[in-house]
């Protein structure tokens, strides 16, 4: 999700709001740095402060007001997306289905309640917001921190457990070994330089790729040089020196 | 004040109370207070009844709270002002009413997973969910065994029992007796006159 940089046609805009206070930009700065939620702003009344604020009569009020537009409706698709029912695989076929009047009634009956238990608390914690304990603070001294055993024992299975190994059934005796192919190589190379493709025409993949393994390996250890015009161009094997 | 020896008095009950609270940042419950002041249950609740009483918030800078099952010292709330100046501290914004109702959903349905909180609120709760736990008012108490990938199950903490002046969860009327049968009762009604519904046609408006 990214907005739109402004073209500072917004700078002098700055906002009144429970969750923050100041400059428009910043907001939308907090909000994409995530040090703010998006779902905790009233977009709302975001665009009500705007419209208290707008200067219709500036020179740049019809850019001001594109901005604003656009990064507001940058804000709307953002809130919209982060309140997105989550995908239940398993419900999602059944969610497909209209809901009866019956259901719907008991959905929102139940969420009627939770929405006035929420008002609820909002009015609790308002009466007993101001009040601070005490600032000091004991740390915890060893062997007396809570400690609960099953989350211990997932630690330490955790800890000590090793993973389990893959199966390798399905995986054919080995029949070539590096040393093999550097072999090859070499007595290829005794007559000049030699395609990396000519090199393995008549190899099987197993064997095409331990002797690229060993090609390198020759490479690395100074026997021979590696040569390619272009990337992904064709590979030629030359002696070195 | 010293005795004739030069010996300090024996402290009072109060004072060993009064003493303990003071040096907590969180509720203190009965029992770790008679543990650290070797008090019995009687002289416990005498010295809690006479701290009660002097840290009263008509008479006194200071409130003894009884919250999240046990005691705690707590500045008076009109007493805020002053308080934040000195601490150079903005008291913390109120909750979004997203945050009220998913703490209400835990208080009031949980022990729930994520999803449930959701599926109550018919949006996704994930983002809200993660802030309240950073704030330390929602915690994961376990996990639903039972459902695939065995989801964490979300619950209230102290510190939301304590910012919200109660004791118990049992301290919050039952959420029944929140909504008005009249206002139930119109829902059903409107609802009952209309025809199958979309499964999207009654989330939440944000």
């Amino acid at each position: 999700m990214t907005l739109e940089p402004l073209g500072r046609s917004l700078s002098d805009f700055t906002v009144e709001l429970d969750v923050y206070s100041g400059p428009y930009e910043w907001l939308l700065a907090l909000i994409l740095k995530d040090e703010l939620e998006i779902f905790e702003v009233p977009l709302r009344e975001l665009v009500e402060s705007y419209l208290l604020a707008r200067q219709p009569d500036a020179t740049n009020g019809l850019e001001r007001d594109t901005d604003f537009a656009g990064s507001a409706a940058a804000l709307v698709l953002l809130k919209s997306r982060t309140l997105s029912p989550a995908i239940d695989a398993d419900t999602e076929g059944l969610e497909d289905e209209p809901l009866s009047p019956e259901e719907l009634a008991e959905r929102l009956t139940d969420y009627l309640k939770i929405r006035r238990a929420a008002e609820h608390l909002r009015d609790r914690f308002a009466s007993n917001a101001g009040h601070y304990p005490s600032a000091h603070t004991i740390p915890p001294k060893q062997g007396r921190l809570g400690i609960k055993p099953d989350r211990v024992t997932l630690a330490a299975r955790q800890a000590f457990s090793r993973l389990i190994e893959p199966p390798v059934r399905h995986l054919g005796p080995i029949t070539v070994t590096l040393q093999e192919l550097a072999g090859i190589i070499r007595t290829a190379l005794a007559g000049g330089p030699i395609s990396y493709e000519s090199l393995t025409s008549d190899m099987d993949r197993m064997r095409t790729a331990v002797a690229f393994a060993a090609a390198l390996s020759l490479a690395q250890e100074g026997n021979l040089m590696l040569a390619q015009a272009e990337p992904l161009g064709p590979l030629t094997l030359e002696p070195s020196g | 004040m010293r005795d004739p020896e030069g010996k300090l008095p024996s402290p009072r009950p109060t004072h060993l109370v009064e003493a303990v609270l003071l040096v907590s940042a969180n509720p203190i419950g009965s029992s770790d207070l008679r543990s650290a002041t070797g008090l019995s249950e009687q002289e416990m609740e005498r010295a809690l009844a006479a701290l009660q009483e002097r840290y009263a918030p008509e008479t006194s800078g200071i409130v003894l709270r009884e919250v999240a099952g046990g005691y705690l010292l707590s500045t008076n709330p009109a007493c805020s002002g002053a308080v934040e100046r000195f601490r150079k501290e903005a008291r913390p914004t109120p909750l979004s009413g997203a945050a009220n109702e998913v703490l209400a959903c835990a208080l009031y349905l949980g022990p729930l997973t994520r999803a449930a909180v959701s599926r109550v609120r018919g949006v996704n709760s994930d983002a809200v969910v993660r802030s309240l736990i950073e704030r330390g008012l929602l915690i994961e108490v376990g996990s639903d065994r039972d459902a695939p990938g065995s989801p964490a199950l979300l619950g209230v903490t102290d510190e939301f029992l304590a910012a919200t002046g109660a004791s118990s969860q049992k301290d919050f009327p039952p959420v029944d007796s929140l909504v008005a049968q009249e206002e139930l009762e119109r829902v059903r009604e409107r609802l009952a006159s209309s025809g199958p519904i979309p499964p999207d046609a009654g989330s939440e408006p944000s």
